[in-house]
């Protein structure tokens, strides 16, 4: 009996273990797959790695990760100490009050945090405008900058915030386990409360700062939330900068990053609790081994190395700091938000040499993030690139900027048939960036015969097989294309007669899931035999399996445009025009279209895009594929691209799409 | 012997409205052993923080060679400290405990102007003396917590001497040890505070201590000094009901003043050597057990009945009934419980008090056993006033 009882526990416990971890192990086993996939293994190589490192965005995230985990650490580290000294010294009764309050934003959740500090800082920042045009007004002395916007300087007050509970929570303990009596006995003994600080709270409370810092630094490593909504548009952590990458997909070079940090933390970890495990030992035995090293640096001359050494350091770092601040604001800048992977990242580099100016390069996730990032006043983002609908919604409320069309001269090499499209009639605001189409992709291998319709979507001939949008739009469009209807359609009848089929095809069991992303998991590993998603990432798709086919339905599809626009009050117009300029050239079109595999915009890109192909790849571009990547006129006929619904109309989508109950 | 060194004019003091000290005046001379005594809370260790600048009072001065020092912070006051449970810095060894005081001086040059440190030299002969004195030569490069208690009681005391204070201040340093230790320390003490010739200022709730060691014992409760005197006094002359029966044992007895040298308790008349009362004036008559002795009833200047007995080893302790009131007596005869027995007190063993705010409060052993075996109890840290 006792017997079985351990083996059941012990299978527990494996089975514990193998959910923690496999995951993770899966993780770094795929960071180190010679293909792309997450799914098929294709060899070991350390080509993602390679990679990551040439990859200028997450090294530039690494960095100012690292800075402002640093940073951070060492300033909440400093706040922390003394805030837990002054609780210290307090009656019990406003300690005890204290340490809960300290420890509320703990337990908070971090979006809460980080939504609360947003708000904080975008007021601050109204009223510091105010205040500084006033005073600017006044006097001519001292001119106060009268713009002010979330960046280095707000994420970095926002990790200071949220890292100073945590050293106090660990420096607490330490100072209430010391004598009492101590710090009197120095100042009894010469001191003065500061030296007496230095000379022997310092040495008591060591363990308890240092495990303070090094938490603080892992959490500040760690976090993507609060940083999200206080980084702005010209910093981006590296948490943020995976995120973006997983707009997509999860690429093994994001599997590389991961496997790092995760690698990264763990030593800290580990490094934390040695420490721990070792004070716990020192009672028991006596000097640690450091003993002679340590009673060196007791000597008057030690004492003195010591001093120059930890001054030397801490100058180092100021003049870094200094350096840092003093270089990326020399330089002229432009701020980008774009979506995960939708550029050649090379042309970042090339646009940066050529023309000094430094790309701060952000993502957002989809149209209504980037517009609700806007609207709260946190995307601080000089050049956007929303889709068509989001456009002429934005103009709709005035908070695009009108283009300067003198600065930008490759303008004219854009292709006349995306020019003046309904979002943009006047050609005023937006420089296109690229489009595709929505179609079927499918997997040969499981299906009777070749698809051409939406049909698949709703008849049961592939139940259980088939994936469907998770998201209301584009779910519905499927339906009402197969329908015949517009995309835009704002009566309620075709509205209601669209969702019924939709509704019926879920509730007959036609769909195996609905998805995002994970379409790419699912279609590639044989999972699903169709589903619904964009040309370009059909490609991607085909690279790990042969058997996908893509076809844009007979009935008509979806296409999009994402064009290129500038914000209201950007703080770096002339910036972006040189930056919209060079994106819409030919040869950054070309680089553009190769990476992405979606249409490019540009009449000569598309014309040269085989050409380019050839000599690249030293292969032909099947036709076939052309065609897929950019859809011929007479495909792009039967395809509708989405206007700004009506609010009533928006409203009913929400009220239908809840119904459906995914 | 008789300089004043230290002065404290009117001190009060209050943590959280509750009244610490109540205007307290004393004087303490040069090279003196003085022990404030009383129980827990009774203000007797922030008396000590307040010389020793730790704690600033309410309202009062202290003066230190006739010059007030309340503003003077503690690294400037020419006065160190033994803390409660020693205060050693457990990041430093046995040397360097002691050679803090000294690393932190500063002196000045010649020109005056550059204040230089004391040379390497002369610490560690300073150090090395002082490890000789409290008997620990060859322990410099030991860790503090691989000594006993004893020994980092004396590196306590040497980390504090090595300054060469004018003062010295011990609060309860001998709290921690076991009381075979504790007695020797008591000696130990006294025989360093007449090597070094300076001033001990030493907080206790220990009455045995208090009498060892003291040349003048400060008898503190509820923040005001209720006697000042030697150990000798305090004891023989105790001026109100508290103190008779914080210092030993004692019966403290309602009764008359009928004139000078003649006491009334129980309706009958003793002779006694106290005088300078009103006649027929209300007063507290103390009786040490020792001075009883045991005599036949018909002999006796009162009968009671033993109630109880406890062997001492040197002598029984035995609790008589007097028509109500229990007296302690300590005798070297037995006598069974049960016994009816009489009593005899000389003229000296009747001590005659004022009547006090603490009469009728103490004196009488009808809860007798737990009480007075109490007083032995170590009590809990008199902290500065919040923690528990």
């Amino acid at each position: 009996m006792k017997r079985r009882n351990s083996i059941v526990s012990r299978v527990f416990t494996a089975l514990v273990f193998l959910f923690l971890y496999a995951p993770i192990f899966l993780l770094i086993v795929f960071s180190f797959n010679s293909g792309n996939s997450n799914v098929v293994w294709s060899g070991f190589s350390l080509d993602w790695y390679r990679e990551l490192f040439h990859n200028r965005l997450i090294m530039r995230s690494v960095y100012t990760t690292l800075l402002v985990s640093l940073l951070a650490t060492a300033i909440a580290t400093v706040a922390g100490t003394f805030a837990a000294i002054g609780f210290y010294s307090l009656r019990r009764r406003s300690r005890n009050l204290l340490n809960t309050v300290n420890n509320i934003p703990m337990m908070n959740a971090d979006i809460v945090t980080g939504v609360a500090m947003c708000l904080f800082f975008v007021a601050f920042f109204t009223f510091w405008s105010d205040f500084a045009v006033w005073f600017n007004g006044i006097q001519h002395l001292l001119v106060l900058p009268e713009r002010l916007t979330l960046g280095f300087g707000t994420l970095l007050i926002a990790h200071v915030t949220f890292n100073i509970p945590y050293v106090i929570l660990s420096v607490g303990p330490k100072l209430r386990q010391m004598d009492k009596n101590l710090v009197d006995a120095a100042m009894d003994l010469g001191c003065t409360w500061m030296q007496a600080f230095w000379k022997v709270i310092l040495p008591e409370i060591k363990p308890g700062i240092t495990s303070g810092a090094l938490t603080a630094f892992t959490m500040s490593v760690d976090d993507f939330i609060i940083s999200y909504f206080t980084a702005g548009s010209s910093s981006s952590t590296l948490a943020m900068t995976i995120y973006g990458m997983t707009k997509k997909r999860v690429t093994p070079e994001i599997n590389a990053i991961s496997t790092l940090l995760f690698i990264t933390v763990l030593a800290l970890l580990v490094v934390v609790n040695l420490r721990e495990a070792r004070a716990e030992r020192r009672g028991e035995e006596h000097r640690p081994v450091s003993s002679r090293f340590s009673q060196f640096f007791d000597t008057p001359r030690g004492r003195r190395l010591r001093r120059g050494a930890a001054g030397a350091l801490a100058a180092c770092f100021l003049a870094a700091v200094v350096l840092l601040t003093g270089a990326t604001n020399a330089q002229p800048v432009v701020n980008v938000c774009s979506w995960g992977e939708y550029i050649d990242e090379d042309l970042i580099t090339q646009f940066e040499e050529e023309t000094g100016i430094i790309v701060n390069y952000q993502t957002a996730e989809s149209n209504e993030t980037l517009y609700s990032l806007l609207k709260s006043g946190a995307g601080d983002y000089d050049v956007i690139v929303p889709s068509d609908y989001m456009i002429s919604q934005l103009i709709e409320e005035d908070m695009l900027s009108e283009l300067d069309f003198s600065q930008i001269p490759n303008y004219a090499l854009i292709s006349d048939r995306f020019k003046g499209l309904t979002y943009d009639p006047e050609e005023r605001y937006s420089v296109p960036y690229a489009w595709g189409t929505v179609g079927i992709i499918y997997n040969e291998t499981m299906v009777n015969e070749p698809v051409t319709s939406w049909s698949v979507l709703f008849d049961d001939q592939y139940a259980g097989n088939v994936l469907m949008f998770r998201n209301s739009r584009d779910a519905m469009a499927t339906a009402l294309s197969y329908l015949g209807y517009s995309l835009n359609t704002t009566d309620e009848t075709e509205l209601r007669e669209a969702f019924q089929l939709l509704k019926d095809a879920k509730n007959r069991g036609v769909y195996q899931s609905f998805v995002m992303d994970e379409i790419f998991q699912k279609l590639e590993g044989g999972n699903a035999a169709i589903g619904v998603y964009y040309a370009g990432d059909y490609l991607t798709m085909r690279e790990n399996n042969e058997d996908l086919c893509f076809a844009v339905p007979e009935e008509g599809s979806n296409w999009f445009m994402d064009a290129m626009c500038v914000l209201k009050d950007a703080p770096h117009y002339d910036e972006a025009m040189a930056w919209i300029n060079f994106i819409a050239s030919t040869e950054a079109n070309l680089a553009n279209m190769d990476y992405l595999w979606y249409g490019s915009p540009n009449q000569e890109a598309l014309e040269q895009y085989p050409a380019y192909y050839q000599e690249l790849y030293d292969e032909e571009l099947d036709p076939a594929d052309y065609d897929i990547i950019a859809a011929p006129p007479e495909v792009l006929e039967r395809c509708e691209a989405y206007l700004v619904l009506p609010f009533e109309t928006r409203q009913l989508y929400n009220e239908l799409w809840t119904e459906l109950g995914i | 012997m008789s300089k004043e060194l230290i002065r404290l004019r009117d001190l009060c003091m209050a943590y959280d409205d509750e009244l610490v000290l109540d205007h307290l005046n004393l004087y303490i001379n040069d090279k003196e052993f003085l022990t404030l005594l009383g129980p827990s809370g009774c203000g007797k260790t922030t008396t000590l923080r307040i010389i020793g600048g730790f704690t600033t009072p309410a309202s009062g001065d202290v003066l230190f060679g006739g010059v007030r020092i309340n503003d003077v912070p503690p690294h400037k006051r020419q006065i160190n400290t033994v803390f409660q449970k020693y205060a050693l810095f457990p990041h430093l060894n046995v040397f360097e405990n002691i050679a803090f005081g000294l690393r932190m001086q500063r002196l000045p040059d010649a020109s005056g102007k550059r204040r230089n440190r004391l040379p390497e030299e002369e610490i560690r002969s300073r150090v090395m003396e002082m490890l000789e004195a409290v008997s620990l030569k060859g322990f410099e490069n030991r860790r503090i917590d691989a000594l006993s208690g004893g020994q980092q009681q004396r590196v306590a005391i040497a980390r504090a001497l090595v300054n060469r204070p004018k003062v010295l201040l011990l609060d309860e340093p001998l709290g921690a040890l076991d009381l075979k230790l504790r007695k020797d320390m008591q000696i130990e003490l006294k025989r360093i505070q007449q090597q070094v010739g300076i001033t001990f200022i030493y907080v206790t709730h220990d009455q045995e201590e208090a009498l060892t060691m003291s040349d003048t014992i400060v008898v503190m409760d509820k923040g005001s000094i209720q006697q000042i005197g030697t150990p000798e006094d305090i004891y023989n002359e105790p001026k109100n009901a508290f103190v008779a029966d914080f210092i030993g044992e004692s019966n403290i007895i309602d009764g008359l003043m009928v004139r000078d040298h003649l006491v009334q308790m129980y309706g009958r008349q003793f002779p006694c050597l106290d005088g300078g009362f009103a006649e027929n004036e209300p007063v507290d008559v103390v009786i040490r057990p020792e001075d009883i002795d045991i005599v036949p009833v018909e002999q006796g200047q009162l009968t009671g009945t033993v109630t109880n007995v406890t062997f001492k080893g040197m002598q029984y302790d035995i609790i008589v009934d007097f028509r109500g009131f229990k007296w302690l007596i300590q005798t070297t005869d037995h006598s069974p419980v049960g016994a009816r027995i009489g009593i005899k007190i000389d003229p000296d063993g009747i001590h005659v008090m004022k009547k006090s705010p603490y009469s009728g409060m103490f004196g009488d052993y009808s809860s007798f056993s737990d009480e007075y075996d109490e007083l032995d109890v170590v009590e809990p840290e008199e902290g500065s006033g919040d923690e528990s």
